[in-house]
């Protein structure tokens, strides 16, 4: 039996060097979700009238996080998500540092359950999802009530908790989306 | 790059979560102390930003304004298909007018009709009147020498305003119809029937001593009527308004409340002599003009 002469099957591990452009591919593949959310702080804080978007943005923001910590870590690495909550203090009128706390926390917890999480239905991770939006909207708002020094109207935090919980369902739609895309193209 | 061990590098991997952790909770005790640098920090972020918020809030007002461009386009389409098919109905109008005054000409010619004379008139400005012994009149800026003479009826643009009651070299007065001195006599236009338009001094003079089986009808037309002689027949005055039941009185088309131009016209009925007929009380004007004793002192001041 002839061996077979491509370099791949002799030693797995070894690999042609990448080319400057594959290495750019797969560098904005990783980037991708940060990208995303990025741009997601951006638009919502422009002076566009959206109904609601300083109750959108966070939800958003904390469902990407969770679903790319504990789907794909490496396209969502601690310090991205550090860097993005920083920003969005930065960007927003909330005390600065909370939301990059609060990410980072959501972020850990995904990222150290995932593979629990992954075994489970869909319906069961967003059960999950939702008492964990729920515990970060909470958490929010005691430390703007702390940093205040009284108690300050709960109503929005609730509401942005449930916005929370209603926008994971189509952003992880969309998401999967892209994986398959991704993957389809890596295949090819 | 540093060459450590697998071990090494996943346990440095494992403590970047909690150091960047320990970082936040650093970051927002800092914040907290030094208010004024997360503030500036805030303001560099923000200024960075402005021009991709601008250019952004510039895409939606264009946004804004091509969907209103283009519903306003939508408003044009339907407004010209309503405006053609008002185009085609008026031409079959037009065809009908056309038509109706030809066989009126033509009738006219077989019944051997005498025409009206033209009635000449002369257009005046009108000023504000102050003083006068009435309540609602106005004064023209055309008198004697353009021919205006006393008994002359003025139309407003729509319809009648008034008469003339008194003329100088340059001006005459005019007594609105709306004045209380006002009493025309009228015919309502739908039934023939003869009626008389007295002023109250309000905007719509009101109708009465029309008779008891031809009442007048909401909304019917008001011409004036030869009776008398004073008004030639058919001069547009207003519509039938009932105001409450039993009390109608009449809109005019005239806009009466802010004249600005009037047309005094002489119809020349003081020419029209009837013949002489046994029995005939003559119905003359009467050329002496009231003396009022009032009007003489307040001429002297």
């Amino acid at each position: 039996m002839m061996p077979d002469p491509s370099m791949s099957s002799w030693e797995p591990e070894i690999q042609p060097r990448q080319t400057l452009w594959q290495r750019l591919d797969s560098g904005l593949r990783h980037l991708l979700p940060s990208l995303f959310i990025a741009l997601a702080i951006i638009v919502f804080s422009a002076p566009i009238p959206l109904p609601g978007s300083a109750e959108l943005l966070p939800a958003i923001v904390i469902a990407t996080v969770f679903f790319w910590s504990f789907w794909r870590p490496s396209g969502m690495p601690s310090l991205a998500v550090f860097v993005l909550g920083l920003f969005m203090d930065l960007v927003g009128f909330a005390p600065l540092g909370v939301s990059a706390f609060i990410l980072l926390l959501v972020h850990g917890v995904a990222f150290y359950a995932r593979f629990g999480l992954m075994r489970l239905h869909f319906l069961l991770v967003w059960a999950v999802f939702s008492l964990l939006a729920t515990a970060a909207c909470m958490l929010q708002w005691g430390l703007a009530c702390l940093f205040r020094l009284h108690m300050l109207d709960m109503a929005p935090a609730l509401f942005e908790s449930f916005l929370c919980i209603g926008v994971y369902p189509p952003l992880s739609a969309l998401f999967s989306w892209v994986f398959r895309m991704l993957d389809d193209e890596e295949d090819a | 790059m540093i060459p450590v061990s697998i071990q090494v590098r996943q346990a440095l991997g494992k403590l970047v979560l909690p150091l960047l952790l320990l970082l936040s909770i650093g970051v927002i005790i800092g914040a907290q102390a030094d208010k004024p640098l997360a503030d500036r920090a805030r303001m560099y972020v923000a200024d960075a930003l402005a021009p991709l918020w601008s250019l952004m809030s510039g895409t939606q007002e264009h946004v804004l304004t091509m969907t209103e461009n283009l519903r306003e386009a939508g408003r044009l389409a339907r407004e010209n298909a309503r405006l053609k098919t008002e185009n085609e109905n008026l031409r079959r109008w037009y065809d009908v007018a056309v038509s109706l005054t030809r066989e009126n000409d033509s009738l006219k010619t077989a019944l051997h009709w005498i025409p009206e004379p033209a009635p000449a008139f002369v257009t005046g400005r009108v000023v504000a009147d102050s003083g006068g012994i009435y309540a609602r009149a106005v004064l023209l800026v055309a008198g004697t020498e353009s021919g205006v003479q006393v008994g002359n009826v003025a139309l407003a643009a729509n319809g009648l305003a008034g008469r003339v009651t008194e003329t100088g070299a340059h001006s005459a007065r005019i007594l609105l119809i709306t004045d209380i001195a006002s009493r025309l006599p009228v015919m309502l236009e739908a039934s023939h029937a003869p009626a008389i338009m007295v002023g109250d001094n309000s905007p719509m003079p009101r109708l009465m001593y029309y008779a008891q089986d031809t009442r007048p009808i909401e909304g019917e037309r008001v011409v004036t009527s030869d009776q008398a002689g004073a008004f030639p027949a058919g001069l547009p005055i207003g519509t039938v308004h009932y105001v409450s039941p039993g009390r109608p009185v009449v809109a005019p088309f005239a806009q009466l409340d802010h004249l600005t131009l009037l047309r005094v016209f002489n119809f020349g009925r003081a020419q029209i002599e009837p013949p002489e007929a046994p029995g005939h009380v003559p119905l003359t004007p009467q050329k002496k003009s009231l003396e009022l004793p009032l009007k003489s002192l307040l001429g002297q001041g």
